[in-house]
């Protein structure tokens, strides 16, 4: 005969444990108040005033002005906003398919492997600006990789590519530095799910004839569910805050056609001073991010519960 | 035991009156004509300049034993930031250094920052010893704003082996001709114009040149102050016409993605012909042992005579508790002798006009610049520092897309003219 506890009795007992919990909890608590939430509620509330950054002017309340301005009036948010979406739409398939291949191809015993697995790694500790100066090399019209080879080779067309100064190829440009920056990180979190994956699941498909394919694509990658979440969501915020490779690369030129959402609220604020604007920018990328890490976090608490 | 207690008691009083005494001391050492006074200014990334700060702030010392200088250095956007948010409180410093237009300066004078010294003016005689062009800045907000602490002019350095491969022997009098020679340059196989594209400044000298150049001093200054109407103006249209023009025939290819540095690179090693770049650049090719003899320089062809070029000041803020100490200060750092210690040391040149430059201690292109700036009949500024940070973000991305040919010349103007009407 099987006994279960009643509902509100466990509830009792989850709450108990919390107040038991809390002391313990309250420093962290306190500070990711103080230094998350506290800045985020000021960032809302300021993007419903027009302030220029002065201590001596006062905060002029406007409503949902700028946020009127900038969906309407403000010629560069539209292709902020576009970019940061091409990016991450990017980001979802090159990066994360690219990682996921690596971790495939480097969980099997392979001479070398250890050192494959650095190679593709390191890029990803580099900083951020560190890997944009390198690239902004890579890519310079006078000096860089493209000219040099296109000259050796006798390509004028190669020569004469402006990786960072042609407004149709820019951003590519600078999201082919984001996958070099990034694959290494995302296999390391694949090659941990795969680790995951049962040895005798793999076998008895095998046994029953399934060939590398059907291997991967039934055994392999349900197994990989729950880390490709993981990875999935975590690849999404870090695309649709893009800052510091764009910022190094092209700074969001030329003529803002590289311009993302994180890097022009910042301009408006901190460059140009308008407050107002620059935290009604972020605000739209915060309900973007929130609209989908908040669906994350409750199907991840489910997850938990069962 | 009670001598013990006794003891303790007695130290403790003392201890007690120390700290009373310590407290009702001011922060200027318990010496009550001791007065501090904080400066803020740019980093000093210049050996030459640093050297001759730190005489300059001696010599204040030695002659104002009571006032102690507090300085704070920062970089450009540091400075900005810093200012921002701290004029109007108690954190601002006593006396600050800006750029004098109204986009940077200008705005701190709005925000009603600065204090304004025209009894100083009138105590210290002042504006008899600064060039009119220099007191443009400072009185533009009505009174006196701000003490010039320099100005610079910019101007277009040419290679002359360059010019001469091309067969130019003269330079260019007039905006034609200076076309006509760029055609004769790119014939030649050199590479006209080079300006980087990642710092959107370094391309705009070129376009606010070429506006000046078709709209004449008094249309110009209108537009930029705004009373004119960017999409209505037709010399607006000629002036991107022309802009459009130098960028796709004449200006160095990937100049979007070169910063002003590897622009100027490709100046310094031959590979173009012509750069607009300020009269502090000629130290800056010495350093990179660049042969000043094959640079030659003259002013863009605007046809107004005016010199282009930007202007600094040094301001007393509102809420500074010792004025008149700054005053002090400000009018130390407009005398001969620390002009003098500038000029001397770091080549810096005087706003003070009673201090005099001797030829003979410069090079050949400072020696040019001394004429031209003596000729100038009024200066305008870089639009950078003329327009507000908001208005020039994008003035640079109307001026990147015509030179790219993503804007047509004839909407550009227009262009910025509703951004103006949306942003007022």
């Amino acid at each position: 005969m099987t006994t279960s506890t009643p509902a509100p009795r466990r509830r009792r007992a989850r709450r108990s444990l919390f107040l038991r919990a809390l002391p313990f909890l309250a420093p962290a608590l306190v500070a990711y108040v103080v230094f998350v939430i506290a800045p985020m509620v000021e960032s809302i509330r300021l993007s419903f005033f027009s302030w220029n950054g002065f201590q001596g002017v006062p905060q002029e309340f406007v409503g949902i002005d700028n946020y009127v301005k900038i969906f309407t009036e403000d010629p560069v948010f539209w292709r902020a906003f576009g970019n940061s979406v091409i990016w991450v739409v990017l980001s979802l398939i090159f990066p994360l398919g690219i990682s996921l291949l690596l971790a495939v191809a480097l969980n099997r015993k392979l001479f070398g492997r250890n050192l494959f697995r650095s190679v593709f790694y390191i890029p990803g500790v580099l900083a951020s600006i560190a890997v944009a100066n390198m690239w902004r090399w890579i890519y310079n019209p006078n000096y860089g990789i493209g000219q040099s080879l296109g000259k050796a080779l006798d390509l004028p067309w190669l020569a004469d590519v402006q990786w960072l100064g042609d407004q149709n190829i820019a951003l590519y440009s600078v999201f082919v530095a984001f996958i070099w920056q990034s694959v290494g990180t995302n296999m390391v979190l694949f090659l941990a799910g795969l680790q995951g994956v049962q040895k005798e699941h793999l076998e008895a498909a095998r046994i029953d004839g399934a060939n590398a394919w059907q291997v991967f694509r039934n055994v392999t990658l349900p197994a990989l569910r729950p880390t490709m979440v993981v990875v999935t969501v975590l690849t999404f915020i870090g695309s649709i805050k893009v800052f510091d490779l764009i910022v190094g690369m092209t700074n969001g030129g030329p003529a803002q056609q590289t311009q993302v959402l994180a890097l022009w609220s910042y301009t408006q604020s901190l460059v140009n001073h308008q407050y107002g604007t620059g935290n009604a920018i972020a605000v739209v990328l915060l309900v973007i991010t929130f609209a989908i890490v908040i669906p994350y976090m409750a199907w991840n608490a489910r997850q938990e519960d069962r | 035991m009670m001598r013990i207690k006794r003891a303790v008691a007695a130290l403790v009083a003392a201890g007690l009156m120390a700290g009373g005494l310590a407290a009702c001391s001011g922060s200027d050492g318990g010496d009550s004509s001791q007065v501090t006074l904080t400066y803020w200014k740019l980093t000093d990334t210049n050996p030459a300049t640093k050297k001759a700060w730190s005489e300059t702030m001696a010599g204040f010392e030695k002659k104002y034993p009571n006032i102690k200088l507090k300085v704070r250095d920062y970089s450009t956007d540091q400075l900005k930031q810093s200012l921002r948010t701290s004029l109007g409180s108690s954190a601002a410093p006593d006396v600050y250094w800006s750029w004098g237009g109204l986009g940077i300066g200008g705005e701190y004078v709005k925000a009603g920052g600065s204090l304004d010294l025209t009894k100083y003016y009138k105590k210290y005689g002042w504006e008899k010893e600064i060039p009119a062009s220099s007191m443009s800045t400072v009185k533009q907000y009505g009174g006196y704003n701000g003490v010039p602490s320099g100005y610079s002019g910019a101007g277009v350095y040419y290679r002359k082996d360059l010019f001469a491969k091309a067969g130019i022997t003269t330079e260019p009098k007039t905006y034609d001709e200076l076309v006509a020679d760029a055609q004769k340059l790119s014939d030649s196989g050199t590479t006209p114009i080079t300006f980087g594209g990642t710092v959107n400044w370094h391309l705009m000298r070129w376009l606010d040149n070429v506006l000046m150049t078709e709209c004449g001093s008094k249309t110009y200054n209108a537009l930029i102050s705004l009373k004119a109407d960017w999409g209505t103006t037709p010399c607006v249209t000629k002036a991107y016409d022309e802009f459009a023009m130098w960028s796709q025939k004449y200006l160095v290819k990937g100049w979007a993605s070169l910063s002003d540095s590897e622009a100027d690179n490709l100046f310094e090693t031959g590979k173009a012909a012509m750069v607009i770049e300020g009269s502090w650049y000629p130290t800056v090719l010495q350093g990179d042992k660049v042969d000043l003899s094959n640079v030659g320089l003259f002013l863009f062809p605007t046809g107004t005579g005016e010199l282009y070029g930007d202007t600094s000041n040094n301001y007393v803020t509102r809420t500074s508790k010792h004025p008149d100490q700054a005053a002090q200060f400000l009018d130390y750092l407009m005398s001969p002798e620390a002009q003098k210690i500038n000029l001397d040391v770091a080549g810096t040149r005087p706003v003070n006009t009673s201090v005099k430059i001797d030829p003979a201690k410069q090079d050949p292109l400072n020696q040019t610049w001394n004429g031209l700036i003596a000729d100038a009949k009024g200066l305008y500024e870089f639009n950078d520092q003329a327009l507000s940070l908001t208005d020039v973000t994008e003035y640079w991305r109307i001026q990147n897309a015509v030179a790219s040919g993503d804007i047509k010349p004839g909407d550009a103007g227009a262009q910025f003219q509703k951004f103006l009407k949306n942003n007022k």
